[in-house]
């Protein structure tokens, strides 16, 4: 089963290139209100049972994919 | 008339006055072109678009500077076949604008890299005839992605067009056929991850890169 | 307040009875409000520099050429033919060892700021690491961590790493050292901008990145548990945006150059408190500043926390108000914003609003000038390891070679760019970093120093040592040291053992300074390096900087041709043991400072020698291993025994101090020469060759010790490559 783990910059932390890309796209008349950039990471788990493998995910993100003093994560099953 | 070399500058750029200092150095004139102006080409004799940070390297090395204003100007130039470098970021920024082929991608070691490095001139580029295939030159590079990436089938048309400029001695970054520097097919556009202006004096620790700059700008 | 909120204040915001007592003084009443905040912001060691700045009055000594030094962001010195110098260094160790990547980074951006803050562009940095053993937890991590950091700010920003320095040792195992150097120039008569206010009616300006959360120091958070409803409260590390410093370096530098700016200042530790406090009470000026106007990341930030911020790569300005409009066009061409969030007024007082209400109002030298001084006991300093012979325990030269202390950093320095702004004219590969000065076309040369070996050693010695080893460096390339910055790291400073190390030390390093002309012009202090009552090594860290008239004909650090002579000349004051590699340290010996500084300036004259090519100072693992960096590539060197070393264990020796040389047969007369009548000895020690480095007959094989010492990295840091 394969998992999504997308990684972003804690709201509350500063994301240096989310500010670059929103303050370029500015530029070029196509204004957002905010734009914050991370980063995907997909993990195909060898597990069938959805919980067993977001569970596992879990264990892998915080182990080592997402840095707690300045990012957030979030798991989201891969349909496909 | 005095030779006018125009110099880009993006928001970010970090080696523009080490370039104006080499281009003064060969005896020619500088003229800075910032990102958000136009240019009108017949004011200038080259262009260079010189290394560094443009935008921080954010997003991906390169591509937000590509979509500056100059850059329009900058395609005019090399459509009207004006001699046209770019060095380290500057030839990112040449890829991502679609001026050069090929990508430029992390390092192998996924580190940043300081150091002299030995080149070999593979085949020779519109301008720059001062360098000859086969000959070597020694010069620093300094890049986190300087990997050279290119697709087989653009790779084969690149070779039947002599596209490959330069390549490195021994393949520092794990560039695809240790490629250190390319050329458009029509050679006015040539793109190298090492830095020319910085090999201009001995006092430096070599004068390699004077060869590439003179044939430039010559 | 009762007793019980009292203590909780105390708690809270870092504050004992005595300094309250001194602020209900000061007031005539108790503080209130957001006074304790900036009460405990200001008068934080960090700030007032409160248990050092007794002892710091040692290095108030100028030469003729400072033109700037303690009390400004940076020190300036006047290197003739219109050009200046500004540079400093400054500690960052803390959040190093918390956050290691933008630790290392905003202590680069931070030290960068104080440089261009003064109207000078950054043209080199330096970096003085100190790590403990590779096995130590997280040490790996660390030493990466902290390395790409820098290498992320510093290349980004557009400013070359020319040298540093890296120490590994146990006592750094949980409190590594992370210290930062910039040096900026000045020339074409380039404005030196201080952060004096000045002029009733001046608007208070703020530029650069909007004010976030980050490093708030919430003394606040300590005292209420973790949960998940204050996690989002937390002080969250600082970012560090190297694209952003490099718009402000480049907008900051041309609304100087233009004049548009009467007063500079950069937000560094405790943000926009201590700049605007510090450029008033300096100016000797009111401010009113309207805290709501402050650009907000983070609309949810009160009065408190945004004068606490620590958001990076933001500066408070001070101009005249028909001026705001061409600073805005200015900032605005680089993509950044400046907005009015204040001004300068006719009284004394630093007057704070919050939408329409003023908070609070107080004279800032009451929070600068009036900290307190503390006078921390201390011993008088007695040298507890000199003994009356050395316990010679030398170390095999492979050993030295692969071993964490001696093996190459160029995993290290490879990361940096080195070469960025086409003036570098020696790298991190050397012991001292050249830069061309491009207006004159002189040279500027860079060093650090400190050893943290020889402060475990004596603190005294140590002391000298961090002035006199690198000052012996510059000279050996020719270059006269023309001042230093330093950046004092140490533990508990209410320890007695800690602050007698301090004493000891700065009183030995102003005493260098002195005999060396070469003033302390700058620094920092970074006390409590103690985790979990354990002390770091006292480590007095150094920057000196020197001045030669030429880029061509500086010595080499290697070998350069075959059959030259190699001659060696020794100052031989101090014998030593040092702890490298577990030893037992202890020396023998004594040092005559005056001496000491006046054979430097015979080696100076040495180094200028048409027939000497190439130059070294000796110092960790003594002779051989001293020898083995001056093998490049093929060439080598056959050395005999004699009178410089009479056995095979002399070549693993540490004394203090001494150079090598090489050059023509005909050095060996002229360096007799001038040591004539010196107390100091030259010898001719043996040659250079091919292929080998033999010492006193015993022959090794180049290729087998360059394969060591290059891959001495990876054997200590396996999972780094």
């Amino acid at each position: 089963m394969k998992i999504g783990v997308k990684i972003l910059p804690k709201n509350e932390v500063l994301d240096t290139q989310g500010r670059t890309v929103e303050n370029t796209l500015r530029a070029h008349q196509r204004e957002v209100n905010q734009c914050r950039v991370g980063k995907y990471v997909q993990l195909d788990i060898n597990e069938s049972d959805e919980t067993k493998a977001l569970a596992r995910a879990k264990e892998i993100a915080e182990f080592v994919l997402y840095n707690p003093l300045i990012e957030t994560y979030e798991l989201e099953v891969v349909k496909r | 008339m005095k030779k006018t070399v125009g110099i880009l500058r993006f928001l970010g750029t970090n080696c523009d006055r080490d370039v104006w200092q080499s281009v003064e150095a060969l005896g020619l004139e500088a003229q800075w072109l910032w990102f958000e102006d136009q240019f009108r080409c017949e004011d200038f004799t080259a262009f260079i678009v010189p290394g560094g940070f443009s935008y921080g390297d954010y997003l991906r090395c390169g591509a937000l500077a590509a979509k500056a204003p100059v850059m329009s100007s900058l395609r005019e130039a090399a459509a009207k076949g004006y001699p046209v470098l770019g060095i380290c970021n500057g030839f990112q920024i040449l890829t991502e604008a679609g001026l050069l082929p090929g990508a430029l991608v992390r390092n192998e070691s996924r580190k940043f890299i300081d150091k002299w490095v030995e080149l070999k001139i593979a085949n020779l580029a519109g301008w720059a005839t001062a360098l000859r295939s086969g000959e070597t030159l020694r010069l620093p590079v300094a890049h986190g992605e300087g990997r050279f990436y290119v697709e087989d089938d653009e790779l084969k048309r690149m070779h039947d067009q002599g596209q490959v400029w330069m390549t490195y001695v021994e393949n520092i970054n794990g560039s695809v056929e240790a490629i250190a520097g390319v050329s458009n097919r029509s050679k006015n556009v040539c793109g190298m991850m090492p830095h020319p202006e910085r090999a201009m004096f001995s006092w430096m620790g070599g004068e390699d890169g004077r060869s590439v700059l003179n044939s430039l700008l010559r | 307040m009762t007793e019980q909120e009292l203590q909780t204040h105390f708690k809270k915001y870092r504050l004992n009875r005595g300094e309250y007592d001194r602020i209900c003084s000061l007031l005539g009443r108790p503080p209130r409000g957001v006074e304790w905040a900036l009460f405990s912001a200001l008068w934080s060691e960090h700030c007032s520099y409160k248990s050092s700045r007794l002892h710091l009055k040692k290095f108030a000594f100028k030469s003729k050429r400072v033109l700037q030094a303690m009390g400004e962001n940076a020190g300036v010195i006047d290197l003739g033919q219109g050009e200046k110098v500004a540079f400093k260094m400054e500690s960052h160790n803390h959040p190093s060892f918390i956050e290691p990547f933008q630790g290392a980074a905003t202590g680069v951006g931070g030290i960068l700021r104080d440089i261009f803050t003064m109207g000078a562009r950054p043209i080199a940095l330096a970096n003085y690491l100190c790590f403990g053993e590779p096995s130590a937890k997280r040490m790996q991590t660390l030493v990466e961590g902290v390395v790409s950091g820098i290498s992320g700010y510093g290349n980004c920003v557009g400013v070359p790493t020319v040298t540093g320095q890296t120490e590994f040792h146990s006592s750094y195992n949980t409190n590594i050292l992370v210290n930062a150097l910039a040096v900026g120039l000045f020339c074409d008569g380039d404005p030196v901008v201080t952060s004096n206010a000045r002029g009733a009616g001046n608007l208070v300006v703020y530029v650069g990145a909007k004010t976030g959360r980050d490093g708030v120091h919430g003394a606040s958070m300590a005292s209420e548990a973790f949960g998940a409803e204050s996690e989002s409260k937390r002080p969250t590390i600082q970012i560090g945006d190297p694209f952003m410093e490099k718009l402000l370096i480049e907008s900051c530098l041309e609304v100087m150059k233009r004049d548009l700016v009467v007063a500079i200042q950069d937000m560094g530790a405790a943000g926009l408190t201590s700049s605007s406090f510090e450029m008033a009470a300096k100016g000797g000026v009111g401010f009113r500043i309207h805290l709501d106007h402050v650009p907000l990341r983070d609309s949810s930030l009160g009065p408190e926390e945004i004068l606490l911020s620590e958001s990076q790569e933001r500066m408070l300005l001070v101009c005249e108000p028909g001026k705001l409009e061409a600073i805005k066009a200015v900032f605005h061409r680089w993509g950044l914003d400046a907005c009015s969030i204040g001004e300068v007024t006719t009284g004394t007082d630093v007057e704070l609003y919050w939408k329409g209400d003023l908070i609070c109002q107080i004279d800032p030298k009451l929070l600068t000038d009036n900290a307190p001084m503390y006078d921390r006991p201390y011993d008088s300093w007695t040298a507890r390891n000199k003994k009356q012979s050395l316990q010679a325990e030398p170390v095999a030269l492979d050993k030295s070679l692969r071993s964490v202390e001696g093996t190459s950093r160029q995993w290290i320095y490879q990361q940096y760019d080195q070469r960025v702004g086409g003036a570098t004219v020696r790298d991190c590969e050397h012991d001292v970093a050249v830069v061309r000065l491009p207006h004159s076309g002189r040279a500027l040369g860079l060093v650090l120093g400190c050893r943290p070996s020889i402060m475990r050693l004596d603190a005294r010695l140590g002391g000298y040592d961090a002035a006199f080893y690198p000052a012996l460096e510059l000279a050996a390339k020719g270059f006269q040291a023309l001042a230093m910055t330093d950046c004092l790291n140490f533990g508990n400073p209410e320890k007695p053992e800690i602050m007698s190390e301090f004493v000891a030390s700065v009183d030995a390093l102003a005493d260098a300074a002195k005999l060396l002309d070469a003033p302390v012009i700058s620094g920092n202090v970074s006390f409590y390096n103690e985790t979990l009552k354990q002390n770091i090594t006292s480590t007095p860290a150094t920057g000196l900087v020197g001045l030669r008239d030429n880029v061509d004909s500086i010595p080499s650090s290697h070998f350069n041709q075959n059959c030259e002579r190699i001659y060696l000349w020794r100052f031989d004051a101090i014998q030593m043991v040092g702890d490298q590699l577990g030893r037992n340290p202890h020396f023998t010996g004594d040092m005559n400072p005056a001496q000491v500084a006046q054979w430097l300036g015979l080696v100076l004259r040495a180094s200028h020698l048409p027939n000497i090519h190439a130059t070294k100072v000796v110092g960790k693992f003594g002779l051989g291993y001293a020898l083995y960096r001056m093998c490049q590539g093929e060439l080598g060197a056959r050395v005999e025994l004699g009178e410089w070393a009479p056995d095979l264990a002399a070549f693993g020796q540490e004394r203090m101090y001494e150079v090598l040389f090489s050059g023509s047969q005909s050095a060996l007369k002229d360096l007799t020469e001038l040591a004539h009548g010196s107390e100091t000895s030259v010898w001719d020690i043996g040659g250079v060759t091919r292929g080998e480095l033999t010492l006193g007959g015993e022959r090794k094989d180049l290729s087998a010790l360059h394969g060591l010492y290059r891959g001495g990295w990876s054997e200590n840091f396996p999972g780094l490559s």
